[in-house]
């Protein structure tokens, strides 16, 4: 049973700098990197792959074009999951791709993992939007089931048995494969590469494909603007007793206490 | 418009419906664990009674809300984990927009125009979504309608294969007032040395009436705290009217947890801390020397 990892070439939004003044947000200039919750999916992965004597691939669709930057970027971010011990990656990416949106994501996606894998595992959410709509419209493109928030996965024959965190409850279920599956941060401690690893993990195969999507954003025009932080960022200054009375008298004043 | 809407808790449902008058026509589905509180139900022009489906059954929800969906504009769905589960799958089914965790919307020129928060609260997107769309709503966002009793149709369940099956079924333990419903929050993070030392918080917590919520390390890695008072992007949004931030550097996670806060108080020993740009008053002193004071002097208040 082959295994897919999906990662996102993900924004880093603690280095994203933005404006409050001007409204800019700096994208061009802030790197990307592989989310925290795809380094989860990908121990998984390795995990399962070692008890099962299988494959697992990283599966990487690029939404920033193709610049010399982001295909480096991209493929640095494939070499830290290849190292962690998946066997290969497809990387798919193209200019004009960041007018791609998750249906048309989600399409070119399933094209890679169709006939190919029975298992494909994601993040809950990406690092940088948090949406989770791609697995989800993913396993509906291809027609399998989908369950989310998985804190364990158990392979039993040609089924899998996942526990998954809810609100209120935590639920057992068993699904039969082919399936989709996002997990949590909580399944597992992603192992950290050693050097030996990240130098052999750049002789891994990694495949890169072309990807162009339609001209036209078929579903949704998107614009961004930064917050307004209306915070009042007073520091209080002075003893231990005199910021204590100061801070009790400033909530006071604000009608919160 | 016309806008279909299902939660798995009813409570949200009321928020979605009060979401969806905003647009147009609301019809609410209602599975057969609910049935017992359609007399709550307000604001909903119809509600469509399935006594053939558990809320529990995901499978089942996305084959009866896509085939019903296509029959609308808009599909609105809860903020809360399975709400947003279904999203993706049945915007795909009907080959619709799709947006999670949005904060408002309206209705623009046959668009569905959605605010939400994205790159860790640093930035706000505005989407302009083509019809049909299917979105989730962030929770307590809009407030339930008083007026309005919907009628009621019955409607039956799709026939599926199901592919998965669920075999147990734990509740949590129940954390006394939930995090995004209280109004005064302490949460922690890192800068508590030893488990033991939360005491300090929960003094704190207690003399304001409020509950302690803690950072991801604190509760997924260190597991200090359950699960369920992880504020963040992944884990829980809060919005108290008073939080204090203590021994948290404000990671852009955390960050984005906490936006909707009043009134924010810092208490690190890092002035270069991130977290005392997203407070109001910040404290740069030891928490270990500064919350017992503040606990006394806040004791001293309430006690008259």
């Amino acid at each position: 049973m082959d295994i897919a990892v999906l990662v996102k070439q993900s924004l880093d939004v603690q280095e994203l700098r933005v404006d409050q003044d001007t409204g800019k947000i700096y994208i061009e200039d802030a790197p990307t990197k592989a989310g925290d919750i795809e380094l989860n999916a990908t121990e998984e992965a390795v995990r399962l792959k070692e008890k099962l004597g299988d494959k697992a691939i990283a599966v990487m669709l690029s939404t920033w074009g193709a610049s010399g930057k982001r295909q480096k970027e991209a493929r640095e971010a494939l070499t830290r999951v290849l190292a962690m011990g998946l066997d290969g990656a497809v990387l798919i990416m193209g200019e004009g791709a960041e007018k791609g949106d998750t249906y048309v994501i989600a399409r070119a996606l399933a094209e890679e993992i169709r006939g190919k894998f029975e298992l494909v595992l994601a993040a809950e959410g990406s690092e940088d939007n948090f949406s989770g709509l791609l697995p989800a419209r993913l396993a509906a493109e291809l027609g399998w089931p989908y369950v989310a928030y998985a804190t364990a996965i158990e392979v039993e024959g040609d089924h899998v048995k996942v526990t998954r965190s809810l609100e209120d409850f935590e639920e057992v279920v068993r699904v039969k494969l082919p399936a989709v599956i996002s997990v949590t941060q909580e399944i597992n401690k992603p192992r950290v590469p050693k050097l030996v690893e990240i130098v052999k993990a750049k002789k891994k195969p990694l495949d890169q494909k072309d990807f162009s999507p339609p001209d036209e954003p078929k579903l949704a025009i998107k614009t961004l603007k930064v917050p307004k932080v209306e915070r009042k960022q007073i520091v209080i200054e002075g003893d231990v007793e005199e910021v204590a009375e100061k801070l009790v008298q400033a909530l006071r004043e604000e009608g919160v206490l | 418009m016309r806008v279909l809407a299902f939660s798995h808790y009813v409570d949200l449902a009321l928020e979605l419906i009060s979401a969806g008058k905003g647009l147009g026509e609301v019809s609410l589905i209602v599975t057969s664990d609910q049935e017992g509180r359609i007399g709550e139900i307000r604001g909903a022009d119809e509600i469509l009674l399935c006594k053939e489906l558990d809320s529990g059954d995901q499978e089942g929800l996305v084959e009866l809300i896509s085939g019903l969906g296509s029959e609308y504009d808009v599909v609105l769905l809860a903020g809360d984990r399975r709400g947003r589960e279904l999203v993706g799958q049945v915007a795909h089914r009907i080959g619709a927009s799709s947006a999670v965790d949005v904060s408002s919307l309206s209705a623009e020129d046959g668009k569905l125009v959605i605010e939400r928060m994205t790159f860790g609260g640093k930035a706000v997107a505005v989407e302009e979504l083509n019809l049909p769309a299917v979105i989730s709503v962030q929770k307590g966002k809009f407030k339930p309608l008083e007026e309005g009793e919907p009628s009621v149709r019955e409607i039956s369940a799709p026939s599926i294969d199901r592919r998965i099956e669920v075999l147990e079924r734990k509740e949590k333990p129940k954390v006394g007032v939930p995090l995004d419903k209280a109004e005064i929050v302490v949460a922690v993070g890192r800068g508590f040395k030893k488990k033991e030392d939360l005491k300090l918080a929960y003094e704190l917590a207690e003399v304001l009436g409020g509950v302690v919520g803690a950072t991801r390390p604190l509760a997924a890695d260190l597991k200090w705290m359950e699960e369920e008072v992880w504020i963040g992007i992944s884990g829980v949004r809060i919005a108290p009217k008073l939080l204090i931030v203590v021994g948290a550097s404000g990671q852009q996670q955390f960050a984005a947890g906490i936006m909707d806060s009043k009134v924010v108080v810092a208490v690190n020993t890092d002035p270069k801390a991130p977290i005392f740009e997203q407070a109001d008053y910040g404290v740069v002193m030891d928490l270990y020397e500064f919350l017992p004071v503040l606990t006394k002097k806040l004791r001293e208040l309430k006690g008259g």
